[in-house]
């Protein structure tokens, strides 16, 4: 890998130079406290410590909305809207959001490449920033925070600018059309680097294997922790519609009013809706709230074979905009007994009946 | 192709919702397609008394002669459309659903007097059978050109049960609720008017009402309003402007402070 420094004083001269690959987009701040990737014209209004955006990444791949196809009954016949994509520029991913995108390309590009989604991606550069965690943040735990590819550039903090690591040829050719921007890596520069990401390393807030998580939860089915949580949850979706790795959507026809034309459409669809899991005959395998709840927690704690990986990258956003304060984390904890002792201290002579005991649990 | 007949019936309401319908320019396209048989807004010739395939229905239930009206139409019409928050759920009339009729009349009539009797305001669902609803106050055009455009192709539309919430991400919004800890109506109300309010960084009151098959879950929603401060009477209050008639909805709020700390 090619390693380059680009110093502080020049960031905004770069950031103006990556316009020449198209539009530019970057973390702004969208509210008091939010912020969101967004297209910047000012590049000082981008936001190098923002904690978490409202919206993943993956919108700019994978859009809330989108039309699909345009149909005709009468000819038996639809049309598909693949818009004619132009390239641009997405800066400042974090390291899990650049492993929620390769998630998302395990299931659309993959095996059935997804063309909407395609076109996309291959437009798109990404452009990756070093960050701090926050109380929200565990990525350490999903090994997801640091990314080894999945990106054109990665810029590392340092006190005088910035190690940035080159992934891609396109990732070269800007370092090499802005070359006069950049400088040779010194040795001070990767001492700082290493004590950056020791300092980053030591900010997480949990530090602890959760190797036993995805058999836990499917042992742990009737743990209260799922009715105690779910009875608190909103239905409201927000945890999926802010995840950087769900990928449901939802489809609707829209039929023209000449009995004959129209449209197909989708947008983002979320586990925590009733008509996720609606099907013929109006049977509806997830018909509980818990249910529902229960099931947001089994797919983001699955296994990705192709990475393997969780499919939940630990970026925080399914807690930090839960209008409920419901804590994934916090909830993933008490099912390994993370949180408070689940299981009788003691061994005793009881044979629990259905998989682990956890008597001690309503105290 | 037969054309397919429409009408529209009034009850008590603003007429906002006939309103956004007639001024269509889309309503065109349907002229070819469709015969109004009775709308009294866009047609002098209407006529409640013709059979029709689809009826829609405006404004809450509040005389008995509008309780005659909408009998006599579901007996005409093959599908019964409920328009707007007042046919489907009583309007922002029922508010007062917990005062006495007669109190409620003194304060907007005096003593004025009308021909005909008054009742307490009541959703259509309460005495016909309603096949499809056209939530908002008033309904969205998109809504209604989806609903007839579906009916036309001689398909059912989907109904709408999911809340303003799903929107309001889908448009990338800041969340009120959790930022500002404004009292959002948004993760009980029905979606479909692309979260219109916060979008302009209000706090949804739920015009469009809770959405249906009991997804709407005003005990976590009202808990959440607790911890932020506001009283049970606060949040009945705000809940039930557009939700009076909703019979979860007192239970589950009492359950929350029923619970206590
Ligand atoms: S964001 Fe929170 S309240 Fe909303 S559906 Fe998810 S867990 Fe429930
Ligand atoms: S499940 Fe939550 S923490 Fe994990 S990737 Fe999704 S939003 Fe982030
Ligand atoms: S099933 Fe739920 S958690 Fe899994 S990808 Fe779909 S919306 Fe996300
Ligand atoms: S602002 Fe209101 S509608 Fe939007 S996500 Fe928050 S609670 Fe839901
Ligand atoms: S956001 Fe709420 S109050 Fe505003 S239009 Fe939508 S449903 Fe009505």
């Amino acid at each position: 890998m090619r390693y380059v420094k680009l110093p502080k004083e020049n960031i905004y001269d770069f950031l103006e130079r990556l316009k020449d690959y198209g539009k530019l987009y970057a973390p702004v701040k969208i509210s008091e406290k939010f912020y969101d990737f967004r297209e910047v014209d000012d590049v000082k209004k981008i936001e190098f410590h923002y904690n978490r955006t409202i919206m993943p990444p993956k919108k700019f791949f994978f859009l809330p909305r989108e039309k699909m196809f345009e149909f005709s009954i009468s000819k038996a016949e639809y049309k598909e809207t693949i818009e004619n994509v132009e390239p641009f520029v997405v800066f400042g991913l974090h390291a899990c959001d650049i492993f929620a995108l390769k998630i998302m390309d395990t299931i659309y590009l993959d095996e059935f490449p997804d063309k909407y989604y395609k076109v996309r991606r291959e437009k798109g550069i990404i452009i990756g920033i070093s960050c701090m965690p926050d109380e929200y943040c565990f990525c350490n735990l999903r090994e997801t925070d640091f990314a080894d590819d999945g990106f054109d550039l990665f810029l590392h903090e340092l006190p005088d600018g910035y190690l940035v690591r080159v992934g891609t040829p396109i990732g070269h050719r800007i370092v090499d059309k802005s070359i006069k921007l950049f400088e040779e890596v010194t040795s001070q520069d990767i001492c700082d680097f290493r004590e950056f990401e020791k300092k980053r390393e030591e900010s997480f807030k949990y530090h602890e294997d959760w190797g036993s998580l995805r058999y836990l939860l499917e042992l742990e089915m009737e743990h209260p922790m799922w009715d105690e949580q779910s009875e608190l949850c909103l239905a409201c979706g927000n945890c999926n519609t802010t995840c950087p790795t769900c990928r449901c959507y939802e489809v609707q026809d829209i039929p023209n009013l000449d009995g004959d034309t129209g449209v197909r459409i989708r947008r983002w669809d979320s586990c925590q809706l009733r008509s996720h899991g609606l099907v013929a005959g109006n049977h509806n395998f997830r018909p509980t709230k818990r249910s529902r709840f229960m099931n947001r927690y089994l797919c983001k704690n699955s296994y990705n074979e192709k990475l393997g990986l969780s499919y939940c990258v630990g970026c925080g956003r399914c807690t930090y905009f839960c209008p409920a304060g419901i804590s994934f984390v916090k909830n993933l904890r008490t099912i390994m007994g993370l949180e408070d002792k689940s299981c009788p201290p003691e061994i005793s002579e009881e044979i629990p009946k259905r998989g682990f005991a956890y008597g001690g649990a309503k105290q | 192709m037969e054309k397919v007949r429409i009408g529209f019936y009034a009850l008590t309401s603003c007429y906002g919702c006939q309103l956004q319908f007639a001024m269509m320019d889309e309503i065109v396209q349907l002229l070819d397609k469709a015969n109004i048989e009775c709308w009294f807004m866009v047609d002098r010739d209407s006529d409640e008394e013709r059979e029709v395939d689809i009826a829609f229905i405006e404004g809450s239930v509040s005389t008995q002669e509008e309780i005659e009206l909408i009998k006599k139409i579901r007996e005409k019409a093959k599908i019964v459309i409920a328009v707007g928050s007042c046919a489907i759920h009583g309007g922002v009339q029922s508010w007062g659903k917990d005062k006495e009729l007669e109190e409620l009349w003194k304060t907007v009539y005096g003593d004025g007097r009308v021909k005909f009797e008054p009742k307490m305001a009541e959703p259509v669902e309460n005495y016909i059978k309603v096949d499809y609803k056209l939530y908002g106050c008033p309904p969205e055009k998109k809504d209604f050109l989806y609903a007839l455009g579906t009916f036309l192709i001689g398909s059912w539309p989907e109904d709408i049960d999911y809340p303003v919430c799903v929107e309001c991400r889908l448009n990338g919004n800041p969340c009120i609720l959790i930022e500002k800890g404004e009292p959002c109506l948004g993760p009980l109300t029905t979606a479909g008017c692309d979260a219109r309010c916060p979008s302009f960084n209000i706090a949804c009151i739920g015009c469009r009402g809770a959405v249906g098959y009991g997804v709407a879950w005003f005990d976590s929603l009202a808990r959440e309003f607790k911890k932020k401060g506001l009283t049970k009477e606060e949040i009945l209050e705000r809940m039930r402007i557009f939700n009076a008639h909703n019979p979860k909805l007192e239970e589950m709020i009492n359950k929350v402070f029923e619970e206590g700390e």
